[in-house]
């Protein structure tokens, strides 16, 4: 793939329709080289339908959708090698083995068998995946199942890395070496294409982008998107005694803030900092206030509130 | 091209494995043949015994007598004498008897006479309603005629006065003969489209058709690649069942073996790549299974000429069964079994066979869905 600072994936007005449905309406964005690039919305919200557009799995009802520069319908045989996907469903076959797995979906992509196995040991080693080599897929573990799925995908040594929910399912422990390699990977060069619903995990990413019902709700780096939509940091009020539900009512009934329950905590978005600070001395017995960040979760709620207000 | 090669033999290589650590295919490949072959061939007995036949004999002399007693010695007929010539339609019409068979007044006269503008008469009643026992009854008494006319004459002249039929390559006419070869079109037919319904179905449900999809790899590639396996496989069936005809039926094989193997590769090509365009287009195991089911049973039966002759058929029909396959590898089947006929008078047949190949191939490739859009 050539190198010259365009970027790798530009997605334009991308419409996918299922008869009177509209998955994916009207999205534009683009994906930068070298980058970790987070969709992030629930289920249904229009993710894998976008991901699958650029993998030259579905053809776009409308748009424009290019990967390095060429549209994918026209030369997705050209684009597909360059491209690792790991779907969301697991789609190895369960009753071969993890080195049949991998040599065959290897072969797909005209590695030789000696290639394969050079690249899979490497791989392993990468990855921390050493004993199972010989079992059949459908005797492993949900997490083991994903790593190795994660290594069928990065089999062919693609640039453009798509992961469809790698996350979902597995233990934190697993969560969190994913996002070691994931990072890893980015680090050498590759350009990671993320999905999850784990607002966390979106922490990690570059760039994210916000999907509700087929639309981008919002887009920017997780710092900017903080900023945006939180120009004031929320602040947390930590209690001395129970007395949450009171504090919060009088809040909301007098337009002071509007807060929400985090933990046996409050977190509270403030309106009227004068009457804030003026409320909060005259309740210093009963609590503190905390500075806090907002977090992505925080962002996402916002966003989603905010469209459905409008 | 190697590329090309090298993929399809992943695919091979990839679905030789699934075969060998799957037991349902393994049993549908192994175990129903020889299911098939016991039922169709000892259970359908085609062969008519012992059938009533009432007898009305107007001319009780020796000769008639002999002539019913030649009837009763065959084998065929369980005869009970009918008293009064009104009874004959009721007992047809009441379904007591299949058949009733009225010998004329001057029988035995006309037989001693042996005038050809003269000849003896003997009626035979068939009810039509069962038409295969009618024709089976015709036939039978046919061939019983025939032995009492040569009894009749001393196998001297004038026996011409009296039907004179010989039967070719099935001097027994046995059903079995006739049904074995048969049964090699349906069996074979069937497992190989059954065998291969599955597989693309069973990718797309279990998802790792997503996976062929994002990589490289092509629909002539996955189509190849999965024929070549399942043809294997349903070559040994094959064998199988040609073995069991020739051993436990006692079938005989009068044609060349060589040609025999090459129609049935030929078939079986054609019937495994129907498989796969039935699977290429339900996208569903459930639903493909019972479409193999319909459509490599039924055309075998019906449109094959093994239960319905083709040239009893209505014109239209005789054309629409050139569509089968089956039609033309029954035609192919029976031939090489019971005569020893060469690849000349076959020419067509295999045509008809190789034709439905290569189309069905085509329409599995081109049929074959590259992307994932429900």
């Amino acid at each position: 793939m050539n190198k010259e600072h365009k970027p790798i994936i530009r997605v334009e007005n991308l419409t996918v329709a299922f008869g009177d449905f509209k998955a994916v309406d009207g999205i534009s964005f683009s994906v930068e080289r070298g980058e970790i690039f987070g969709f992030l919305g629930a289920n249904g919200a229009g993710k894998t339908t976008t991901i699958r557009c650029i993998c030259g799995l579905l053809n776009p009802t409308q748009g424009v959708v290019e990967v390095d520069g060429k549209d994918v319908s026209s030369s997705t045989l050209v684009l597909k090698p360059h491209i690792g996907y790991m779907s969301q469903k697991f789609t190895l076959y369960p009753d071969l083995t993890v080195r049949e797995n991998l040599v065959f979906a290897g072969s797909l992509y005209g590695l030789t068998r000696a290639q394969i196995k050079t690249r899979a040991a490497e791989l392993m080693q990468f990855i921390g995946l050493t004993q199972h080599l010989d079992e059949p897929v459908k005797l492993l573990s949900g997490g083991v199942k994903q790593v190795v799925a994660l290594a069928a995908t990065l089999l062919h040594n693609p640039d453009l890395i798509f992961l469809d929910e790698p996350t979902a399912g597995t233990s934190p422990a697993t969560r969190a070496d994913f996002w070691r390699l994931i990072r890893t990977l980015a680090q050498n060069g590759k350009t990671i294409f993320v999905t999850t619903h784990y607002m966390d995990e979106a922490e990690y990413c570059g760039r994210i982008v916000l999907m509700e019902r087929g639309k981008i709700i919002a887009a920017g780096t997780p710092q900017a998107l903080k900023k945006q939509f939180f120009p004031q940091p929320p602040v947390e009020l930590l209690f001395k005694r129970p007395e949450q539900a009171r504090v919060r009512a009088e809040l909301k009934a007098r337009n002071i803030a509007s807060a929400q329950m985090f933990g046996d905590a409050l977190r509270a978005e403030v309106q009227d900092a004068a009457r804030f600070d003026k409320y909060t001395r005259q309740n210093q017995a009963i609590f503190d206030v905390h500075p806090a960040q907002p977090t992505l979760e925080d962002v996402f709620l916002k966003a989603v509130c905010g469209r459905e207000g409008k | 091209m190697k590329l090309f090669f090298r993929r399809v033999r992943s695919v091979a290589a990839k679905e030789y494995k699934h075969i060998l650590r799957d037991p349902f295919t393994l049993v549908v490949a192994l175990v129903l043949p020889l299911i098939f072959v016991g039922m169709f061939g000892f259970v359908i007995d085609l062969d008519y015994k012992h059938m009533r036949l009432y007898v009305r004999d107007n001319d009780q002399t020796s000769v008639s007598r002999r002539f019913l007693q030649e009837v009763s010695s065959s084998g065929y007929f369980d005869q009970t004498p009918l008293h009064s010539p009104a009874r004959a339609d009721e007992a047809l019409q009441k379904n007591n008897t299949p058949a009733v068979l009225i010998i004329k007044p001057g029988f035995g006269r006309r037989v001693k006479a042996l005038d050809p503008a003269d000849p003896a008469r003997a009626q035979l009643l068939t009810d039509g309603t069962d038409n295969v026992q009618a024709s089976i009854i015709q036939i039978y008494m046919r061939g019983i005629v025939q032995a009492a006319s040569s009894l009749f004459t001393g196998g001297a002249e004038g026996a011409s006065s009296l039907i004179r039929t010989r039967f070719l390559f099935n001097p027994e006419l046995s059903s079995r003969w006739f049904i074995v070869p048969a049964l090699s079109t349906v069996i074979i037919g069937l497992l190989a489209i059954m065998l291969t319904a599955l597989t693309v179905a069973k990718e797309w449900e279990n998802g790792s058709m997503e996976l062929l999809l994002s990589t490289p790899v092509r629909p002539a590639e996955i189509i190849l690649g999965k024929l070549i396996p399942y043809f294997c496989l349903s070559l040994f069936d094959v064998l199988v069942v040609f073995v069991l005809a020739l051993t436990v039926f006692g079938i005989p094989f009068e044609g060349s073996f060589l040609l025999y193997m090459l129609a049935c590769a030929v078939y079986v090509t054609g019937a495994l790549a129907l498989g796969l365009v039935i699977s290429v287009v339900t996208r569903q195991q459930q639903a493909a299974i019972q479409f193999a089911f319909a459509v490599g049973l039924l055309p075998s039966f019906i449109f094959s000429g093994f239960i319905f002759p083709i040239e009893n058929m209505p014109l239209f029909f005789q054309y629409f069964t050139a569509l089968f396959p089956q039609r033309w590898f029954l035609l192919i089947s029976r031939t090489l079994f019971l005569s020893d006929a060469g690849f000349a008078p076959l020419a067509p047949a295999f045509a008809g066979i190789g034709l439905f190949a290569c189309v069905m191939i085509i329409l599995a490739v081109f049929k074959f869905k590259t992307d994932v859009e429900p």
